[in-house]
């Protein structure tokens, strides 16, 4: 049993290296304008070997500019939500926890819909997006007081906030001019495709030393997932480690978000996912989330792109999809994955 | 290691436990016995610091116990709760890992001087082989056991047990029991436990301490303090006492 456990998770260790980046190149194969396979690989070799052949593409424009960043976006969003997600569920001992419970997605929807619509990106919508998820998620705990490692309290909480918050976007909405309006509609629906170099060189580095310090700090977050009690009788400064925790996921989500948008349910289905394949360990748990969760927005927003002749908002397809199979994993709740 | 306890006071909503002074003896077995409510958890909590004692101090070899910071305290004091609500199914070995908390720093994972720790813990407490078998499947007796073996993986040298016989069959309260004094045997700790059944802490206690209502009503080693008007005092019931081939039995 120890060795199939091992070796089970050995392979999900490799395919987690692996997929990720396989899914890229072959997803930079797909996309409205059809370019030649050949030509996509020309292309991709010409760029990373030195000297290739003497002449540009004609496609490397199409490539690099347009689906290059919004694919790296959609592997680094897909990494940061379902990274956060583990690893909320873990300090708030409570798996049905996640983003949005605690009010952090439309915190930072709200903010950044401030920055874009009033202050015209003066402050970046990434600094806004954060400050109102740290606002947001601060108010949930503050409303659940001393009963937050209960489960129904802080999904009340987050419910109230995340309410308080789509009611503030609202107003925002009705404030922003047609044209502005338009955009934020669909921005908020969820969309990879207005990702530029210019967003991405503020969102892909803060993402990617929140994400890292997240996995880093897996073990400890098994040792928090124990109770406060437990884990300050182990030597652990409870409440200092746990706003890290609360503080890097917000980060996360919240670079996320100001790019992407609200996109759902990816912080909740892929930390549990990888617990029915793997186990509960977070050392498992938080790194192969972030390939997951990468992975699996990758193959949404593929499937977003090419599904219809229009473009579907991802928020959307997260939710049509998402929300059943959280049915499905809350009927199984209370089973040993958890 | 001796534990001396200086005017602790700790109170919530009606409840108060008053603790003017009491020592805990360096590498004995010590019960805490008393009915529901008279303040066994709360004393063993304010012990291991997890309620800092809203007055009063702990001392550990001298040292105040609620200035060390939690690492430094965590190695000296091991606390084993009551059975606690877990969330997750972590496998045996990932669970008493989490013992050794104090010796890893926050953005690393346990190495392989943290794993044979576990190891030899899990040995110690008989549970070798048991590595990968997730926590909810184990026996309520087996999970006992991984609750100590996950404090012994901590290597402090006191040892806080809060009530590890509830809710055990005699087989196997009497091998909790057995393993709670080799400890203060065979690894020299100190062991401060709370238990229900008297018959437990006369047979493996080197000293008794009687609390009632937040209060010690009297402390020192069983066939010393043990009398019938003890018992009525403490228990508010008439319990007999015999003494058969140089042990005592409470009868009822």
């Amino acid at each position: 049993m120890r060795g199939r456990r091992n070796r089970k998770s050995a392979a999900a260790f490799v395919l987690a290296a692996i997929l990720p980046v396989v899914l890229l190149v072959l997803s930079l194969n797909i996309g409205a304008y059809r370019i030649p396979p050949k030509a996509v690989w020309s292309t991709i070799i010409d760029a990373v070997v030195p000297g290739g052949t003497a002449e540009a593409s004609p496609y490397a424009d199409i490539l690099f500019r347009i689906r290059l960043p919004r694919l790296l976006l959609a592997l680094f969003a897909g990494a940061a939500l379902a990274v956060s997600g583990a690893s909320l569920q873990a300090i708030f001992r409570n798996p049905l926890v996640f983003e949005f419970s605690l009010g952090i997605s439309y915190g930072a929807a709200f903010g950044a819909a401030m920055s874009l619509v009033f202050l015209g990106r003066k402050v970046p919508p990434q600094a806004a997006a954060f400050v109102f998820a740290i606002a947001a998620v601060l108010a949930v705990l503050l409303i659940a007081g001393k009963a937050a490692s209960q489960i129904v309290t802080i999904l009340l909480s987050g419910v109230i906030v995340s309410a308080l918050f789509q009611a503030l976007l609202s107003l925002v909405e009705l404030f922003a001019n047609p044209y502005a309006l338009q955009s934020l509609i669909f921005w908020l629906m969820g969309s990879l495709g207005q990702a530029t170099w210019d967003d991405l060189a503020l969102t892909l580095p803060v993402i990617g030393v929140g994400v890292t310090a997240l996995i880093l700090l897996r073990w400890r977050l098994n040792v928090l997932s124990l109770g406060d009690d437990e884990a300050r009788a182990l030597g652990v400064d409870v409440r200092r480690e746990k706003m890290l925790v609360i503080g890097l996921a917000a980060l996360t989500t919240a670079s996320a978000t100001a790019v992407t948008g609200v996109i759902s349910w990816i912080g909740l289905i892929v930390p549990h996912l990888v617990r029915m394949a793997v186990g509960a360990d977070n050392r498992k748990v938080v790194p192969l989330s972030a390939a997951a969760g990468a992975s699996l927005l990758l193959v949404a927003d593929d499937i977003v792109r090419t599904a219809a002749s229009f473009e579907i908002p991802i928020g959307i397809l997260t939710s049509v999809v998402g929300i059943p199979l959280f049915i499905v994993l809350l009927k199984r709740s209370g089973k040993v994955w958890l | 290691m001796k534990i001396r306890v200086d005017r602790l006071a700790f109170s919530y909503e009606a409840f108060t436990l008053c603790v003017p002074s009491l020592t805990f003896a360096d590498a004995k077995v010590t019960a805490v016995v008393g009915p529901n409510g008279a303040g066994k958890s709360t004393l063993l909590k304010c012990l291991a610091a997890v309620h800092p004692p809203p007055k009063g101090t702990v001392f550990v070899n001298g040292q105040d116990l609620s200035a060390l910071p939690g690492k430094s305290r965590a190695r000296l004091v091991g606390y084993v709760p009551q059975e606690p609500a877990f969330t997750f199914n972590y496998a045996v070995l990932g669970f008493v890992l989490t013992g050794r908390a104090a010796f890893i720093p926050a953005l690393a994972s346990p190495g392989r001087h943290d794993l044979e720790a576990a190891r030899e813990a899990l040995r110690f407490v008989g549970l070798d082989g048991f590595e990968e078998r997730p926590f909810f499947e184990l026996s309520s007796g087996e999970r006992r056991l991984v609750l100590i073996a996950r404090t012994l993986a901590q290597q402090s040298e006191i040892l806080l047990l809060d009530e590890p016989t509830t809710f055990l069959d005699p087989r196997h309260e009497s091998e909790i029991m057995e393993l709670v004094r080799r400890l203060a045997v065979e690894k020299g700790k100190t062991v401060v436990v709370t238990l229900h059944a008297l018959d437990m802490a006369v047979k493996y206690a080197d000293e008794m301490v009687f609390l009632k209502g937040g209060a010690v009503v009297a402390a020192g080693p069983p066939l010393q303090v043990l009398d019938e008007r003890l018992l009525r005092a403490v228990y508010d019931i008439d319990m007999g006492l015999v003494d058969v081939g140089g042990r005592r039995l409470i009868v009822r």
